[in-house]
């Protein structure tokens, strides 16, 4: 470990040692690589460059960047200035204070930004969702299902069903089916009682699937080949099935909502720069809607639907309508308590 | 009746057969293997079929094993045609050329394997098969397995096991050619021994012709597809009909023979021989045994007598292989069996030797 | 003797095996067993839940049909093989292994269109008039069992061809000719002298079905996990110890069943050469 440690910022330490003593004024963004640093690079950077006049280097972290931050941390040399959080590593990131609180009233004196995109230590950046879809043609003639409820109703539905072969989510989606609020998800699931009724629900429906996905890829393959009529799948490969013709729709209502964000490590040495590149990540709408024409990930900034028709809105995950009627995935729920529920989760779907 | 009485009573046994083959052929495509092969052989009768690979002789003793279809003609085996029969139904022995015994069995299972399958009762087919194996000498040997056997003992459990079920007639498809010369001339011998024993008619193949003098009653010597003769072993090699078989049988001294109607012309030797009736000098040769040609003193009674000067000796104990030219430059081969008196003769000498006229034999020379 | 010279020739594979079979899997051993501290925990949990043990039943039962299956199919094809003229096998052999070349997973995806719900077979059976509905066949036991089957099916061909192709055809003329019926000489004689490489064949076999995961994964239900399924599983969770105890419970249990299966052929073996079939 401590071998890694040295590698590692060795290597960090070498890549910026350069032009971070040659300009003063440069902005240090990490973040993962390909496409997502290919966009970044073009449309938000350059904009962020014009609006201060300060450059920057995006670094492309190559493994965990959790472990470099930390790493940085007690070196007591942050080299990052801004970074990228994934839903899984913002937990991490709280509960091990790698993380600096964003400063909302630098951010955002005129609170454009909703609730919802708020985080202590991070604006949501990028967002999707774990829906439920289904195919149209083989609904009931005149029936669309509405909810994780019809999901559970094999009567009404008749046909093989998919659902993922991780508990998360797919507990919150046996919860919705069985009635509770989606406020109250994470309160009834941190309960051993809620965890029972979870997978009470669950045996349910354990019947009528046949296959339990492990990828994204093959939820939407299962649901293009007809080997399943319904399934929690991810938004963002919906619009590909649909292209391809297959009457795919998407059911928003009892939907999780994943968001990733953008935060700034602990010690970072331009705390308030970072704040401006934050405010050109997330609450330009000029920007994100170029960003959104690549990929299917919106986030919250302020009037991003008016830069597209109605038709491209409905589809997006943080779309009004769709956002209010999804819960928010609570990954540091997860985060505490994934062991114990997934060691249940396996053993149960091979009873 | 006793299995060993059986073996005593030998040729007298009702289960002996003689058999025939009927203008036998076998053609693959364009190839004649076999052509219009004709043969009777007598109840308890050893046949060999002598020839070189190629001759016919295997394709011969598939048919007759039922291996292989005959295109045409008919084989009896007794009085009954057998050629439309599987292998199963001919009830003959075989013994092959790399005895094939069956790996995985021992050697009692190995003799036993022919009564098991006419499902002979325990008791019985263990008193039979002790007794085949008391016969070839490996009633100890009964549980090895053929890996853990000699060369000579394989090929004695092949025999007890291709005779066990009495067979009339017993197949050999070279069954010696595997085995170093000094072994296969005592299995000659022990060939000979059961042959008197059990009398069946055995039909053996093989390429080697004193393999094939040894044993046979009669030996048929064959040449693409053909009989080339067929003979006692003496015939054939004292009166051989070709220079093929001539040839083929031991060595030889083969002169040709020139001249027009009256005497005969023999131009290797420079000297003229009375005429045999009938016989077309043109396609004729004179064969002469080299052990027929003797060294002569004076003008024997009646010899043939020619010059010669001896160009090889080879000393081979008992006998020495003379090689030698006549006065024309044609080369010579003969034998001296050094009997009383006889001194050994130095290469280079000039000498004159001499042979009976009768046993210069008349024989087809082979086409051109 | 001068040995070692030959010795030397065993090295680079002596070091391969070391280094990449050996040092691995003592590792293994001790990651199943320390962590860090000594612990018994993870076999603990092993033979405590009874999933587990299904799931080392499950996948014994499974490789042994696979196994079986395999013999029973591949032994009539390389007999049919061994029985054609010399050109023609090699195209035959050639056609046998040419599904080799294609990786697994391929071949694997190649069972979801001839067995989906609108898949080639259920396609037929609709024409046919066979079946109303869509018979679920992906996604069950019987979809792994044709896939691996398939999948093992030219390995096994070729391993009994290799021993067929031992067997002297001298021995078959000898059963004949010494009253042996064709199917009394296949039984007495080609049966048994094909059976030592026939169970060679099966237990092949046998030993890659007890590692399968792709296409237990691809085709089966979630009743079909097998042990390499589990395994996959614990290692994406990183709970490297508990794979780590399943990988040392799948080893003993392959080498456990190999010996088993050899002793049972072996006994096979002297029942069928004393008395025939």
């Amino acid at each position: 470990m401590n071998y890694t440690r040295f590698v590692l910022h060795a290597a960090i330490a070498a890549s910026l040692a350069g032009p971070a003593a040659a300009e003063d004024k440069v902005l240090t963004i990490a973040g993962s690589g390909g496409v997502v640093k290919e966009i970044t690079e073009k449309v938000f950077i350059p904009a962020f460059e014009e609006d201060t006049g300060w450059t920057t280097k995006f670094i492309a972290a190559e493994s965990n960047i959790m472990l470099e931050v930390r790493t940085m941390l007690a070196s007591g040399n942050m080299l990052y200035d801004a970074m990228e959080v994934s839903a899984s590593n913002y937990p991490i990131g709280v509960q091990e204070g790698l993380l600096a609180p964003i400063d909302y009233a630098l951010l955002d004196p005129d609170n454009q930004l909703p609730d919802k995109a708020k985080k202590e230590f991070g604006v949501v950046a990028a967002a999707y969702s774990t829906v439920l879809v289904q195919r149209l043609d083989k609904t009931p003639e005149g029936k669309k299902m509405q909810s994780w409820a019809d999901f559970w109703d094999v009567e009404t539905f008749p046909g093989p069903r998919s659902l993922n072969r991780q508990p998360q989510y797919t507990m919150e989606f046996a919860l919705l089916a069985d009635g509770v609020a989606k406020e109250d998800l994470y309160d009834v699931l941190g309960t051993d009682e809620g965890l029972d009724r979870a997978f009470a629900k669950l045996d349910e429906i354990k019947p009528y699937i046949p296959v339990w996905w492990t990828s994204g890829a093959q939820s939407v393959q299962l649901l293009s080949d007809g080997e399943v009529f319904y399934s929690s799948t991810y938004n963002g490969r919906v619009t590909k099935l649909q292209e391809s013709g297959i009457p795919a729709e998407i059911v928003w209502n009892g939907g999780a909502l994943h968001t990733s964000y953008v935060g700034i490590p602990k010690n970072a040495p331009n705390y308030k720069e970072a704040h401006d590149w934050i405010r050109v990540r997330t609450m330009r709408p000029d920007l994100e809607i170029q960003y959104v024409r690549q990929l299917p990930y919106p986030n919250f900034a302020p009037g991003l639907f008016d830069e597209m028709s109605e038709e491209v809105a409905r589809n997006m995950p943080t779309y009004p309508a769709n956002a209010e009627v999804q819960f928010v995935a609570y990954d540091e729920f997860w985060a505490a308590n994934i062991d114990r529920i997934r060691e249940r989760f396996d053993e149960w779907l091979l009873e | 009746m006793t299995l060993m009485s059986y073996y005593v009573e030998g040729k007298n046994h009702m289960s002996v057969a003689g058999l025939s083959f009927r203008q036998v052929s076998k053609r693959y495509g364009r190839v004649t293997a076999l052509d219009k092969f004709d043969l009777s052989v007598e109840p308890g009768e050893f046949v060999t079929f002598l020839g070189p690979s190629g001759s016919g002789k295997t394709t011969a003793l598939n048919i007759l094993a039922g291996f292989a279809e005959a295109t045409e003609g008919d084989i009896l085996i007794g009085e009954r045609s057998v050629v439309k029969l599987p292998p199963e139904r001919r009830n003959v022995g075989m013994v092959f050329q790399s005895y094939s015994l069956f790996p995985h069995l021992t050697v009692f299972e190995n003799v036993a394997f022919p009564l098991r399958l006419r499902s002979v009762g325990a008791a019985q087919l263990t008193d039979k098969v002790r007794e085949v194996l008391r016969m070839v000498h490996l009633e100890d040997f009964a549980q090895r397995m053929p890996n853990e056997l000699s060369g000579g003992q394989r090929q004695r459990v092949a025999f007890a096991r291709a005779v066990i079920f009495d067979p009339p007639v017993l197949l050999m498809d070279e069954p010696l050619s595997a085995l170093d010369l000094k072994l296969r001339e005592q299995m000659q011998l022990e060939i000979k021994r059961y042959h008197a024993q059990i009398g069946c008619t055995i039909i053996f193949v093989t390429h080697d012709q004193g393999e094939a003098l040894a044993l046979s009653d009669r030996v048929a010597v064959m040449r693409e597809g053909r009989i080339a003769q067929v003979g006692t072993p003496q015939e054939i090699y004292d009166r051989p009909n070709s220079q093929y078989v001539a040839e083929f049988i031991g060595r030889t001294n083969l002169f040709r023979i020139g001249g027009g109607s009256g005497r005969w012309h023999i131009e290797e030797l420079g000297m003229e021989v009375a005429p045999v009736d009938g016989v077309d000098p043109q396609k004729t040769g004179l064969s002469v045994r080299p052990e027929k040609i003797h060294p002569v003193g004076g003008g024997e009674e009646g010899q043939v007598t020619f010059d010669a000067r001896l160009t090889q000796v080879i000393f081979q104990g008992d006998h020495v292989q003379y090689e030698a030219t006549s006065p024309n430059g044609a080369p010579l081969i003969f034998q001296d069996h050094r009997g009383p008196g006889t001194r050994l003769m130095q290469s280079g000498d000039q000498i004159r030797l001499g042979f009976d006229p009768g046993d210069a034999v008349p024989v087809a020379l082979d086409v051109a | 003797m001068k040995l070692r010279p030959i010795l030397w020739l065993l090295l680079p594979a002596a070091v391969l095996l070391a280094g990449f079979i050996l040092a691995p899997s003592l590792d293994l051993f001790r990651a199943s067993l320390f962590d860090p501290d000594f612990t018994m925990q993870h076999f603990q949990r092993l033979v405590d839940r009874g999933v587990y043990l299904d799931v080392m039943w499950r996948t014994i039962r499974v490789s042994l049909i696979v196994a079986v299956l395999c013999t029973v199919i591949g032994y009539p094809v390389a007999f049919f093989i061994n029985l054609q003229p010399s050109r023609r096998q090699t195209l035959l052999l050639f056609l046998i292994l040419i599904p080799m070349w294609m990786s697994i997973l391929i071949r694997t995806y190649a069972w979801i269109v001839v067995l989906g719900r609108d898949g080639l077979v259920n396609q037929a059976l609709a024409a046919l008039g066979l079946a109303q509905e869509p018979v679920q066949m992906l996604f069950t036991s019987g979809a792994v069992l044709a896939a691996m089957v398939q999948i093992l099916l030219p390995i096994q061909i070729l391993t009994c061809y290799a021993a067929m192709t031992e067997i002297d055809f001298d021995l078959i003329r000898a059963a004949r000719v010494l009253g042996a019926r064709p199917r009394q000489a296949i039984a007495r004689v080609f049966v048994p002298l094909s059976l030592d490489g026939t169970l060679t064949g099966l237990v092949i076999v046998f030993m890659l079905s007890m590692g399968f995961f792709i296409t237990p994964a691809l085709l089966g239900g979630r009743q079909d996990t097998m042990i390499a399924n589990l395994i996959e599983f614990q290692v994406q969770r990183l709970n490297w110890s508990f794979a780590a105890a399943l990988g040392v419970v799948l080893l003993v249990l392959t080498v456990a069943m190999i010996v088993l299966l050899r002793g049972a052929g072996r006994l096979l073996a002297r029942r069928v050469l004393k008395g025939g079939l």
